[in-house]
C-alpha cells in the first residue's frame, strides 16, 4: 500500500478537524433551535388548552360549539379532536386529521401524509377520571421545513469548510515542509564521492535546524570514516605490497638456477619471516575489523588492576632492563573488564613506551581510581610527540617514527589502533598528551554499577 | 599414537599431515565430514584435528557425535572464522582447543603436544635435567656443570618450561602464554629479550649450547652435536 505523503496527511487532518468542529457546532445549533420550537409550541398549546377547556366547560350546551368555533378560528393552524373516555372519536375540527394519534398525555410530534403536527393530549376535565380527551394538533410543517433547510446548510458548511481547509492545509504543509525537501535533495545527491555536501543550517526553521545540524554532523562523520576507510584500504594494499614483492623476487631469484642446499634453506627462512609478518598483519586487521563491526565483546571479569599491572610489568621487565629504562607502577584500582583484552591494550602501550624511551629514562603506569571511573596512564620520558601528530597517532598504519615508515619493520603500526578499539569496546576513551618531556597515554574507563 | 585430521582443503591437509608425521605422529587425513565422523567414532585416535567448515558434516556435528558417544578424545578445532560466538560455541560443545587460520605450524604442533600430554599423568618430578643442566624443582635451584646459576622467578619458569618440553620447538606466543599468562597476539620482542637474557646465564659460559633459536618458529632446548 502506498503511504500518504506528509502534506496530504496534514491536509486531511486539517479537513477532518474542521469538519468535526463545524458538524458539532451545526448539530448543537440545530438541536437548540428544535428545542426552542418545541418550547414555543408547548407554550402556545398550553394557552390554547386553557381557552378550549373554558369554551367546552359545558360540553352539552349549544353555545359551547360557537365558543369552540370562535376559539379555533383565532389560530388557523390549530385543529382539535375530542375523544370520549371510551375511545370513541366525538369531534374533529378539520376533515384531514390523522386517524391514529398517540394516546399518551403530554406533547409529541406526529407526521401524517407530509404534514407535521405537534400534538398535545390532555383531559377535558381535570377533576374527572373518565373525562373526554382533548387532542390539540398544531401544524408545524413550516418549522420542520426551516429545520431541514438548516440541516442542509450545516452539511454544506461542513463539506465546504473541510474542502477549503484541506486545500489551505495542503498548501501550508507543502510550503512548511519545503526545508525537508531541500534536505532530501541534498541527501539524494550524497554519494561516496560527494560526502562534503552540507545543508544550510541558518535559514532552517528552528524545528528542523537541529535535524539539519545532526544531518550535517552525520555527513561529517561519514565523510571522516570514509576517508579513513579508503586510506585504510590503500594502506593495506601498500603494506602487503612490500612483503609480497620481497617474496616474489626472492623466490624467483632463488629458482633461476640450481643452488646449494643452504641457500634454499635461507630463502625459505627469509620467506617465512615475510609470511609471518603478513599473517600478523592479517590477524591484526581482522581484529580491528571485528571491532569496527561491534563484534569485540569484552567479558566482564572483576580485575584488580594493580595485580594486572604488576604482571605486565613483570612481562616487560626483560625489555625494560635491556633498554635501561625504569618501569614502575603507581596506584591501584578495581574494575570489571576483559582480562586478555585489557592486557593486550596495555601491553601495546607499554611496548610502545619502552621503544620510545631513551636509556636511563622512565616508564610509569599510573592507576587512579575515581568514584565514576578509572584512569590508567602510561607515561614515558623522552622527546615527546609533536602536537600536530597527536590526533593521527591512533590511525591505522600510522607510525610516529618516520624511519619505520616503510614496510617490513617489525611493527605494522596497528598496535595503538587495536588498543583504542579495545578501550572503546569497554566504553572508555584513550587520548595522548605530550608535554614537558613526558608522553602520556591516558585511558579512561567507566565503572559498571 | 594416532591422530585424525579432518580437513577438506587439500593443500592444508597435506601439509598438516606431512608436518605432524615428520614430528613423529601417526596421522590419518580425511577430507569429508561423514567419513571423518565414522573414523572418529571408532575411538582409535588419541587426538582429533577438525576443520569447522566441512562437506558432509561440519566439525561441530562431528564433535557432538563424538561426545555423544561418550568418547573424551581431545579435539582441536581449526577455523578461518574467528567470531567470538564460534569460539564459545566450540568450547561449549566440548572442544579442547581452537586455532584460527592463519596459524603457525609450530603453534599447532605445540598445542597438539600439550593436548596429548594432558591425558597422561606425568609422574611428579623433583628434578629436570638435560646434559649437565639441572633444575631442582623443590629447592628451586639451577646448576650447570655443578655451577650454581641465579635466575629470576620468571627465568626459572621459562627454563622449567623449556626443560619439560625439551626437543620441542616452542613458539613465542606459547611461551608468553605459559610463562607470563599473556594470551594474545603481540608483536613485542619481550620473549626474544627474555631468551637472550636466559642464554646469557645458561649457555654463554659453556661450550655446548642448549637453547637454540629455530628461525621463524621459536626456541628449542636440546643437546646438539657441535
Amino acid at each position: 500500500m502506498r503511504r500518504l505523503s506528509l502534506s496530504n496527511r496534514l491536509a486531511l487532518l486539517f479537513a477532518a478537524c474542521t469538519a468535526v468542529v463545524s458538524l458539532f457546532a451545526g448539530v448543537l445549533f440545530s438541536r437548540a433551535s428544535e428545542a426552542h420550537f418545541i418550547e414555543l409550541d408547548q407554550q402556545l398549546l398550553d394557552g390554547k388548552l386553557i381557552g378550549l377547556r373554558r369554551a367546552l366547560h359545558d360540553i352539552q350546551s349549544s353555545e359551547s360549539k360557537a365558543k369552540l368555533a370562535d376559539e379555533l378560528s383565532r389560530q388557523a393552524d390549530l385543529s382539535l379532536r375530542i375523544t370520549g373516555s371510551d375511545g370513541q372519536r366525538w369531534y374533529d375540527s378539520a376533515s384531514n386529521l390523522p386517524k391514529e394519534l398517540p394516546q399518551k398525555p403530554g406533547l409529541s410530534t406526529v407526521n401524517d401524509d407530509g404534514t407535521d403536527y405537534r400534538v398535545l393530549n390532555a383531559p377535558l376535565y381535570l377533576d374527572k377520571p373518565d373525562s373526554p380527551q382533548l387532542t390539540l394538533l398544531l401544524d408545524i410543517t413550516h418549522h420542520q421545513h426551516f429545520l431541514q433547510r438548516m440541516q442542509h446548510l450545516i452539511w454544506l458548511t461542513v463539506g465546504l469548510s473541510a474542502l477549503a481547509t484541506a486545500l489551505l492545509g495542503a498548501w501550508a504543509a507543502r510550503s512548511g515542509l519545503r526545508p525537508l525537501r531541500r534536505m532530501s535533495a541534498v541527501a539524494s545527491g550524497v554519494s561516496a564521492q560527494s560526502l562534503n555536501a552540507r545543508l544550510p543550517e541558518e535559514n532552517m526553521p528552528p524545528e528542523l535546524a537541529e535535524m539539519a545540524h545532526n544531518f550535517n554532523a552525520m555527513l561529517g562523520r561519514l565523510d571522516d570514516s570514509f576517508q579513513r576507510l579508503s586510506a585504510f584500504s590503500a594502506d593495506i594494499a601498500h603494506e602487503l605490497r612490500t612483503p609480497l614483492s620481497n617474496l616474489l623476487t626472492h623466490t624467483q631469484v632463488t629458482l633461476t638456477r640450481p643452488r646449494e642446499l643452504e641457500d634454499y634453506r635461507e630463502a625459505l627462512h627469509s620467506n617465512l619471516e615475510e609470511l609471518q609478518w603478513m599473517a600478523q598483519l592479517v590477524n591484526d586487521m581482522l581484529y580491528l575489523a571485528k571491532a569496527d563491526h561491534g563484534l569485540l565483546m569484552p567479558k566482564c571479569e572483576p580485575l584488580e588492576l594493580a595485580e594486572e599491572a604488576d604482571l605486565l610489568l613483570e612481562f616487560f621487565a626483560p625489555l625494560a632492563e635491556d633498554a635501561q629504562v625504569t618501569l614502575t607502577r603507581d596506584g591501584s584500582g578495581h574494575i570489571e573488564g576483559d582480562r586478555n583484552m585489557l592486557r593486550r591494550a596495555l601491553s601495546n602501550l607499554l611496548d610502545n613506551a619502552l621503544r620510545f624511551t631513551p636509556a636511563n629514562g622512565e616508564v610509569r603506569l599510573r592507576i587512579v581510581d575515581q568514584p565514576k571511573g578509572l584512569s590508567l596512564t602510561v607515561e614515558n620520558s623522552g622527546d615527546g610527540i609533536s602536537e600536530d601528530l597527536l590526533p593521527r597517532l591512533f590511525d591505522r598504519f600510522y607510525r610516529a617514527d618516520p624511519a619505520r615508515q616503510e614496510g617490513s619493520s617489525e611493527h605494522a603500526g596497528l598496535g595503538l589502533a587495536i588498543t583504542q578499539s579495545i578501550i572503546r569496546a569497554h566504553g572508555g576513551q584513550i587520548r595522548c598528551k605530550s608535554e614537558s618531556g613526558w608522553t602520556r597515554f591516558v585511558i579512561e574507563l567507566p565503572k559498571g554499577d | 599414537m594416532k591422530l585424525l585430521i579432518v580437513e577438506d582443503q587439500a593443500k592444508t591437509g597435506h601439509y598438516l599431515r606431512q608436518g605432524l608425521t615428520e614430528a613423529g605422529f601417526n596421522t590419518e587425513l580425511v577430507a569429508d565430514g561423514s567419513t571423518g565422523q565414522q573414523l572418529a567414532l571408532t575411538g582409535d585416535y588419541a587426538l582429533l584435528i577438525l576443520d569447522v567448515m566441512l562437506p558432509g558434516r561440519d566439525g561441530w556435528q562431528i564433535l557432538q557425535a563424538v561426545r555423544g558417544a561418550g568418547l573424551d578424545t581431545p579435539v582441536l578445532f581449526l577455523t578461518a572464522r574467528d567470531a567470538v560466538e564460534d569460539r564459545v560455541h566450540g568450547l561449549e560443545l566440548g572442544a579442547d582447543d581452537y586455532l584460527v587460520k592463519p596459524f603457525a605450524f609450530s603453534e599447532l604442533l605445540a598445542r597438539v603436544r600439550s593436548l596429548l600430554r594432558r591425558g597422561s599423568a606425568t609422574p611428579q618430578e623433583t628434578c629436570l635435567q638435560l646434559a649437565d643442566l639441572r633444575l631442582d624443582l623443590i629447592r628451586r635451584r639451577v646448576e650447570r656443570s655443578d655451577q650454581r646459576i641465579d635466575l629470576t622467578a620468571k627465568e626459572f619458569a621459562l627454563l622449567e618450561m623449556l626443560l619439560r618440553r625439551q626437543g620441542e620447538v616452542l613458539p613465542k606466543s606459547l611461551i608468553a602464554s605459559q610463562v607470563w599468562d599473556m594470551n594474545f597476539d603481540s608483536d613485542t620482542n619481550v620473549i626474544e629479550v627474555a631468551i637472550r637474557r636466559l642464554r646469557l646465564k645458561i649457555d654463554d659460559e659453556f661450550p655446548n649450547k642448549l637453547i637454540h633459536t629455530v628461525r621463524g618458529m621459536g626456541y628449542v632446548l636440546e643437546e646438539r652435536d657441535a
